[in-house]
């Protein structure tokens, strides 16, 4: 199938600054996709020339196969929700709504009817004649989503739209518009440089550093299987184990972590030995034990700190001089782990490695 | 002890400011009363009260004529600096235009220029471009004087403007020419009305510019002053009175209007 939005080594500078550095994406239809990624990186940027807003220095941007890189906002089949909403303030609700369909030359009635059967959609109803000013948060927040949506674009453009949200209301939001995306099948395009966020709602995460492209994925690969250091801490909580191979063994690697000897899967890697390796284990793949677990990578170490986060405790183990790792304990079993003294192990199976870019240099 | 002491500067505030009341208000309310005497010249005591002025006054057809002309050359101001000014104001608020501050200077320029030498100068430049005195004169130097008012007035509104609402009517189909009429322009509106009220009370209170560039036909200043040339009689009494009553109720209402507008 034809991709919905293709980049096409899209560059972007201001001045001398390079906010998107050869942007090269494309997005099936139908699915929920997220750009992910700290504040500056490009991601509004790369929304905004999606949305006409902005011309790329270099490149092209495909809509459905069409080179729409010079159409103005206007003549494109994409809405944007934006950050603050953008709702009219002089126009009531269903005004804000049908103001997409009138451009479009819909008759009074079929605009009635679109504008009737989105507020039904978000259970606005009763609130079709009231102005934005009159409306919470997460009302407008879902006026301004049908909106964008009234004109049934080919994509619909979501720059963080829920940062001025509660957390509460965050989270339920976060549900109702990935139930919204999958109720109308359109495609979604997500902006947040919230990774919870991201891994809730999305179908593909794209995570994005420094206006380039880091790594593309569903949450999964992305969460279980980081694919560099950047996304590894961007995403999740980690341990990273800088380490130095000693041996490998067909598919196993003997590594050195701070003097502990460790084994991990290096992938399709084939390292060399004495070259630097990164071992990303995240905390719930470690296991704590009071007894010595019987297979996997094991080693003896020191509770420090325990943190009760609820339905979790965070354990902080010492596992040799100064070397701590990140756990994460289930409650039923931190009784068991009264005393100081622990074993953690994990899979090798479970941990990821990466190369180390910066010991070639 | 403690309250007189304190009290005494106070005390004489208040004796001030209502001093200054009294000051305010005297000239008019003399004014007003005096359109009530019933005697041929304006002077106490009043004696008897009548409203025959007033009547009379509704049907003098130089009066009536002058109203009607005060009003078409302040709607055609009204029409030209709000037009003007909102284009101005657009202009200095937009992205990728140099020299906005300049622009924002010479915008303003004619509110702080002598009215006599605005008027002066004005006289010059219509006739070096041979363009006769009356109604279109006085229309320009109406205008030229109105356009900043309507600019500052726009201008503020624009600034709080939130940018992506443009952002929003142009994503959603509208080409910059509906964004602006159906977006900005509503988003202007109050702020707007009051600005074009306010260009209606500048025009009609005008004398130097419109003595300096009217022709024969008399604006309700002119017709005024040459009536006070005349010798007073409460007749003027009793225009001035309804011509007070008339624009303090719309200056009231324009107050109103963009206060409601700063509190949406
Ligand atoms: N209009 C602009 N002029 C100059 N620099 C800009 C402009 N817009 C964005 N930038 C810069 O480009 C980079 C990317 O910005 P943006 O796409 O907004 O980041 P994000 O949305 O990921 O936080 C930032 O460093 C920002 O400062
Ligand atoms: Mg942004």
């Amino acid at each position: 199938m034809e991709p919905v939005v293709q980049f096409d080594n899209v560059n972007k500078s201001y001045g001398k600054h390079v906010a998107v550095d050869n942007l090269n994406l494309s997005i099936e239809g139908g699915k929920f996709v997220t750009l992910l990624g700290p504040s500056g990186c490009g991601k509004s940027t790369s929304l905004r020339m999606l949305g006409g807003f902005e011309t790329p220095t270099s490149g092209r941007i495909l809509l459905s196969g069409k080179d729409v890189t010079k159409v103005p906002p206007n003549k494109r089949n994409v809405n944007i929700v934006f950050q603050d909403y953008a709702l009219f303030p002089h126009m009531s609700v269903a005004k804000n709504i049908a103001f997409g369909l009138e451009l479009k030359g819909l008759d009074n009635q079929a605009i009635h009817r679109r504008v009737s059967e989105l507020l039904e959609l978000v259970q606005l109803q009763d609130y079709a004649s009231r102005l934005p000013a009159e409306l919470s948060g997460g009302q407008r927040q879902r006026v301004a989503l049908m909106r964008a949506l009234a004109p049934d674009p080919d994509v619909l453009l979501l720059d963080e739209p829920l940062s001025a949200l509660d957390a509460k209301l965050r989270q339920q939001m976060q549900i109702e518009l990935k139930a919204i995306q999958e109720k109308t099948g359109k495609t979604f395009m997500f902006v947040t440089h919230d990774q919870e966020e991201a891994l809730t709602m999305s179908d593909t995460i794209v995570v994005m550093n420094k206006g380039r492209i880091e790594q593309m994925g569903d949450p999964h690969t992305l969460y279980g299987r980081p694919g560099s250091v950047f996304v590894a801490n961007f995403i999740g909580e980690t341990n990273l184990l800088r380490s130095t191979v000693v041996g490998t063994e067909g598919d196993v690697a003997a590594l050195s972590w701070n003097g502990i000897t460790i084994t991990a899967n290096p992938g399709g890697l084939s390292p060399r030995v004495g070259e630097y390796l990164y071992v990303v284990l995240r905390p719930e793949a470690i296991h704590c034990s009071a007894a010595e677990p019987t297979s996997g990578n094991r080693i003896k170490g020191k509770i420090r700190q325990r943190v009760f986060k609820g339905n979790h405790t965070s354990l902080m183990v010492e596992v040799g001089a100064g070397t701590l790792l990140n756990t994460l304990v289930h409650p039923s079993d931190v009784a068991q782990l009264n005393g100081e003294d622990i074993w953690v192990g994990w899979n090798p199976e479970t941990a990821t490695v990466i190369p180390d870019r910066h010991a070639h240099n | 002890m403690r309250t007189l002491l304190s009290d005494a500067p106070r005390a004489s505030l208040t004796a001030f400011y209502w001093a200054f009341i009294l000051y305010l208000l005297l000239p008019l309310t003399l004014m007003m009363a005096m359109s009530f005497k019933d005697a041929n010249f304006v002077a106490f005591p009043i004696g008897e009260w009548t409203f025959d002025w007033y009547v009379k006054v509704m049907q003098d057809k130089q009066f009536l004529e002058a109203c009607l002309y005060s009003i078409m050359i302040a709607a055609a101001t009204t029409l030209a600096a709000t037009t003007l000014g909102v284009w101005i104001a657009m202009l200095i608020v937009a992205e990728g235009i140099r020299g906005q501050v300049i622009i924002f200077a010479l915008a303003c320029l004619p509110a702080v220029v002598p009215g006599m030498i605005s008027a002066i100068s004005l006289r010059i430049f219509i006739s070096t471009i041979d363009m006769p005195t009356g109604t279109a004169a006085i229309i320009l130097g109406h205008t030229v004087h109105a356009v900043p008012f309507v600019v500052v007035m726009a201008l503020t509104r624009l600034r709080s403007m939130p940018g992506n609402l443009v952002d929003a009517a142009r994503d959603l189909g509208a080409d910059s020419v509906v964004a602006f009429f159906r977006v900005t322009l509503p988003y202007l509106g109050p702020a707007l009305l009051g600005g074009m009220i306010f260009c209606v009370l500048l025009s009609i209170d005008d004398f130097v510019r419109t003595f300096f560039l009217g022709g024969y036909r008399p604006t309700l200043p002119m017709l005024i002053f040459a009536k006070v040339q005349g010798g007073m009689s409460p007749e003027i009494n009793a225009m001035a009175t309804l011509v007070l009553v008339v624009t303090a109720a719309v200056g009231l209402y324009a107050e109103f209007l963009t206060r409601r507008a700063r509190t949406r």
